[in-house]
């Protein structure tokens, strides 16, 4: 594991552990639940929004195909669980599509990561307003089909598992595979990787293709979470997304990083916010210390990396 | 003294690139550096320059300095006047820079120092190698410096650049100041310097003001030369495993040769006269405007990137390891398997233990790291055992056809050596290697045949080991007899 | 066709000032007149100003997100105090130092400026929130004449104002120096430019023009929103790459964000002549962004193909 894994998981533990001593329901189960699955919506966009940056790529149309998501599901699956199975193939499918077409701007048309995702959003974005009509359409105010907010109730809700399971698929397609390999050989040394064999074009669209599909998840498990979907859904995981990535030890030039430290670090920022609203921290305040919070953690990382 | 430097270290990762050097250059005198890639002159100059700091000992250098640097210091997007006026240029009334005049105040310069073709408005990305070259070198004359650094400056000039160079050397020498010079030219050397310090492996092992060729070479590399290269004269080619026709790609012309399996084929030839478009072109990474190659006697699938040319039983080992070959932060297993992850997977699932058994045993095998974990990063190995690992990932292919790109660049004595031993064992398993090298002496030393490229085409062909880089000097420069 | 990717910007303000011409004169039967033109004068000057001081950042090889954040606090602050000239003074000031401060973190602290800005960001909103926890404010009225008078092009002349001021920078040894961190920064401090310097410079101007244009904006809205700088985020981004400004740094003019600044805002008004549903306006600018960026990638590619 590397030394910044390990820092992002000893950070998550003393954010955590502070809240604990802060705020006396904190520690309980209920209390820390709360927090895992706020940060599980974190965690299903920092998965897409790691990948690329492993390969030293951006997606910054996470938030509209997230809500595009959102509102396929809501108006395809019109609240009848029987159509639920249609409705998340449809979502599922529509994020991978725009994953795929943000891939291949990236990767063959040469257009930059931060222009091809941001004209995405953008598209994603005005399509998905205008087609819903501001969210007015006949079919837009259905609730989430049953089973999927089901995925909240419980001890231990199902949400939970979906993320085990949603971490344990990037982790072992990281480590284990030969496409894991290719990813990091990519991230490390683009023009190496390509010398040495590496379908760089592929490997950059599929990660994208990805990327876009784990926006969709978040976008289908918020629906579940809140049981409607609506628009500006996405907005917040912008930033919360790449921030999560960093905190996490994931290195933005690429080519460094893994899912555990992400992991950690989307709970280190839910629970930062978590505890400082459990601490009755105003918003301007929760929004000034968790800059501050993320700029002592890169400064943390930037003295270890001068002592490579 | 002008400029001393004693007990000198500096490391980049894990490669020591100056070992307690020490260095002292007075005012009038043209001192020159030599040694071998890698013996660390470059790092000496940039030391005392002052664009890096040394780990240990001490530096001093008296008076105004300029820098020629041998990656160029010239921006890319700025214009030629822009760059040579960076530092003072031309001010109007309210000291705003007049940018109209920007272009014939560089003109002005330009021809002051006798430098002509180069269009003070176009991007310094635009020029020639060799214009770069000169307008670095005019930038670093205007200065009109007390200590002047040139490392490699005559690498990419023509025989009249030299002299224009070397009459302002003599003209900043005579004036006081003191030039300090790299080359790989020993007939420069030879030509311009008043004393020459010699380095080895990252420090200084003498400095003289006579020294003949054999003498340095010997202080270089710290052996005689001609004992060194492995005898290939058993080894006797076989059948065709390659074939280029009519190739055409980037500076590359026409190019047609057969490889056969266990020979050593050189490509020789100047600086710069296509050897690495065909390199990349052979490999897949480069468009091939024209011809084709056929690997393996019969036509195989059409090569259009790296990845097919592997699968054709192709493979290149490029010469510069931290741009083209390794993966620094990754592992020595990660960096080593790269090339062949397929093979020792199952349904894209790596094979762990088969990987783990493979690359520790070509790792053995090469004696990379001294028995040093594979799971360590390949930028903590030492810049021999760096290129032995890009080699040791090329041999997993079991390709027939390896293509070595100047190899042996920036890398010590000891690891050339076992190099040279393993090229030739390679052709003894029956592969066909393409070999070039900036050293001509290798490719003199090491090859059944030789190509000489001039301007992309094959201006000669030097059967039997050659033996003498002169020769091979000589078929590069001389004008081809149809011409 | 170097020259064109130079251009870019120039170019596509050209045609969508064409194509706003031509449907606006369909649409409403007689050509645009001058109230139209102060109109679009005056919403678009804000978006002018964050441009360009998001260009001088790119053109180092930056990038500013935290203009966002600059802007919603001096929008609050303006808003707050009613935009007495004092405080207009204090809060460009205040700005500028808020860019500083991403400027030294950057220069002295070696952080990518991506994470920086994305840390400060928060802070910088946070303390909008404070200032203004509710939309509101005002602005005095001789201050509105002055910026954005709806009668008086008085814009104009701050238009003016500001491309003097990066004529000015062009010509000042600081205005090379930035090209040249751009371009190389390694070779750029080899040739002894004070890099670090430089880019806590480009910081600080971007900041001040943030500041600026929260001014105009207050002026222009005659209220405030501590989230007012929200979108500026991604439309200076956008406005920089539709202005021809490479990503990589070193290419492109400040005046190419301007041009771009304004063609951004006029696609808006085309689209709203043409009669099409607002709610669409994403897709088409999303669109609008890509195919610029593509045009101009297309263009180097004919230059690179014609040289070679």
């Amino acid at each position: 594991m590397n030394r910044r894994v390990a820092y992002a998981v000893a950070v998550a533990a003393v954010v955590l552990i502070l809240g604990a001593v802060l705020s006396p329901g904190f520690a309980s189960w209920p209390g820390l639940r709360a927090v895992l699955i706020v940060a599980s919506f974190t965690g299903f966009v920092a998965a897409g929004q790691m990948l690329v940056v492993l390969v030293g790529g951006i997606d910054l149309s996470i938030p509209w195909v997230l809500n595009a998501a959102a509102i396929v599901l809501t108006t395809t699956g019109l609240g009848l669980a029987d159509r639920l199975p249609l409705a998340l193939a449809l979502a599922v499918g529509a994020g991978l599509l725009a994953g795929l077409v943000n891939g291949l701007g990236v990767a063959w048309l040469g257009v930059p990561a931060v222009v091809m995702t941001l004209g995405m959003n953008g598209v994603l974005q005005g399509l998905t307003l205008g087609v819903s009509q501001g969210l007015t359409c006949g079919d837009c105010g259905h609730y989430a089909p049953q089973p999927l907010r089901d995925l909240f109730a419980g001890t231990v809700p199902a949400a939970l598992l979906v993320w085990l399971g949603a971490a344990l698929f990037v982790t072992v397609l990281l480590t284990l595979t030969t496409f894991g390999r290719r990813v990091y050989a990519t991230g490390a040394n683009p023009r190496a990787a390509y010398l040495s064999g590496v379908g760089v074009k592929g490997v950059t669209v599929a990660l994208y293709t990805l990327s876009g599909g784990f926006a969709a998840l978040a976008g289908i498990m918020l629906v579940g979470y809140g049981g409607q979907a609506s628009l500006g859904l996405g907005d917040p995981y912008l930033f919360e997304s790449i921030a999560a990535v960093v905190v996490g030890g994931v290195s933005i030039l690429g080519g460094r990083g893994d899912y555990l430290g992400v992991v950690a670090g989307s709970l280190t920022l839910v629970a930062v916010t978590t505890v400082l609203r459990a601490q009755q921290v105003p918003e301007y305040g929760r929004l000034m210390i968790y800059g501050l919070v993320i700029l002592a953690i890169l400064f943390a990382y930037g003295r270890e990396r001068a002592h490579d | 003294m002008t400029v001393v430097a004693t007990g000198v270290g500096r490391a980049f990762g894990g490669v020591q690139a100056l070992r307690d050097a020490s260095f002292a250059a007075r005012p009038g005198e043209i001192h020159a550096l030599a040694g071998e890639n890698g013996a660390g002159k470059s790092t000496l100059i940039k030391v005392l320059c002052g664009a890096i700091r040394a780990d240990t000992g001490t530096v001093t250098v008296e008076g105004r300095i300029a820098t020629a640097f041998q990656e160029l210091s010239l921006l890319p997007d700025l214009t030629v006047a822009e760059n040579l006026l960076l530092a003072a240029p031309p001010r109007g009334r309210l000291g705003l820079v007049r940018r109209g005049r920007l272009a014939d105040e560089a003109a002005l310069v330009l021809s002051r120092y006798g430098a002509t073709g180069v269009d003070p408005r176009s991007p310094a990305r635009d020029l020639a190698v060799s214009q770069k070259q000169v307008v670095e070198l005019v930038r670093v004359l205007a200065m009109e410096p007390d200590v002047v650094f040139l490392d490699e400056p005559t690498a990419a000039l023509a025989e009249r650049e030299v002299d224009w160079l070397a009459g302002h050397m003599r003209r900043l020498r005579d004036a006081g100041a003191c030039v300090i010079f790299t080359s790989h030219r020993w007939r420069e050397i030879e030509r311009l310097a008043d004393r020459v310090t010699v380095f080895r492996n990252g420090t200084d092992v003498a400095t003289r003001e006579r020294l003949t060729e054999e003498e340095a070479i010997t202080l270089m590399t710290g052996r005689t030369l001609g004992a060194t290269y492995p005898d290939i004269s058993g080894i006797v080619p076989g059948e065709n495993a390659l074939t280029v026709s009519g190739l055409t790609s980037g500076r590359l012309r026409e190019v047609s040769f057969e490889l056969r399996r266990g020979e050593i084929l050189g490509v020789g030839g100047l600086a710069g006269q296509g050897q690495r478009d065909l390199f990349l072109t052979l490999f897949g990474a480069g468009k091939p405007t024209a011809g084709g190659l056929s690997a393996g006697g019969s036509r195989a699938r059409a090569v259009r990137q790296p990845r097919d040319a592997i699968r054709a039983g192709i493979a290149y080992v490029p010469e510069d390891r931290k741009a083209e070959g390794l993966l620094l932060h990754l592992s020595i297993r990660d960096n080593v398997a790269l090339a062949t992850l397929a093979r020792r997977s199952r349904a894209g699932f790596i094979r762990q233990r088969a990987e783990k058994a493979a690359v520790s045993g070509i790792a053995a095998k090469l004696d990379i790291g001294a028995g040093r974990s594979t799971a360590q990063a390949a930028g903590t190995l030492s810049g021999g055992n760096q290129q032995k690992a890009v080699m040791a990932r090329w041999l997993l292919t079991d390709a027939d056809v390896f293509l070595l790109y100047d190899v042996t660049r920036g890398v010590d004595a000891a690891t050339k050596h076992d190099i040279y031993h393993l090229i030739a064992d390679l052709a003894r398993d029956g592969k066909a290697i393409l070999f070039y090298s900036s050293e001509t002496e290798e490719i003199a030393g090491l090859c059944h045949r030789v190509l000489v490229l001039r301007e992309g085409r094959i201006v000669s062909e030097l059967r039997g080991p050659v033996g003498d880089a002169e020769t091979i000097v000589a078929a590069s420069i001389r004008e081809p007899a149809d011409a | 066709m170097r020259d064109l990717q130079d251009r870019l910007g120039y170019l596509v303000l050209a045609a969508t000032a064409l194509a706003y011409f031509a449907v606006y004169t369909t649409s409403l039967g007689r050509p645009p007149g001058s109230f139209d033109y102060l109109a679009i004068l005056n919403t678009t000057m804000p978006l002018v100003l964050v441009a360009l001081g998001q260009s001088l950042v790119v053109l180092t090889g930056g990038i500013d997100l935290s203009v966002g954040g600059v802007v919603s606090l001096c929008v609050a602050i303006t808003a707050a105090t009613g935009g007495a000239p004092g405080w207009i003074v204090a809060v460009v000031l205040l700005g500028a130092l808020c860019g500083l401060v991403n400027g030294l973190v950057v220069a002295y602290g070696r952080i990518a400026p991506i994470l920086t800005t994305l840390a400060t960001l928060s802070v910088y909103t946070g303390a909008a929130l404070w200032v203004l926890p509710v939309p509101g404010g005002s602005i005095v009225p001789e201050v509105r004449a002055v910026l954005s008078n709806p009668n008086v092009p008085t814009g104009l002349g701050w238009l003016a104002l500001a491309v003097a001021g990066w004529w000015v920078l062009r010509r000042t040894r600081f205005g090379l120096r930035v090209y040249a961190v751009g371009s190389d920064e390694t070779a750029a401090r080899a040739v002894g430019v004070p890099v670090e310097r430089v880019k806590a410079t480009v910081y600080a101007l971007s900041g001040l023009c943030s500041a600026a244009a929260a001014v105009f904006y207050v002026a222009t809205t005659t209220a405030g929103d501590a989230n007012a700088g929200a979108p500026f985020i991604l439309t200076s981004i956008a406005s920089v790459v539709v202005g021809g400004v490479a990503f990589t740094g070193g290419r492109g003019s400040a005046m190419g964000a301007v041009a771009g600044a304004v063609a951004l805002t006029l696609v808006i008004d085309v689209l709203f002549f043409a009669g099409i549903d607002p709610l669409y306006q994403s897709l088409f600018q999303g669109l609008f962004l890509v195919v610029a960026v593509l045009l101009g990638t297309g263009a180097a590619l004919l230059a690179r193909r014609r040289a070679a």
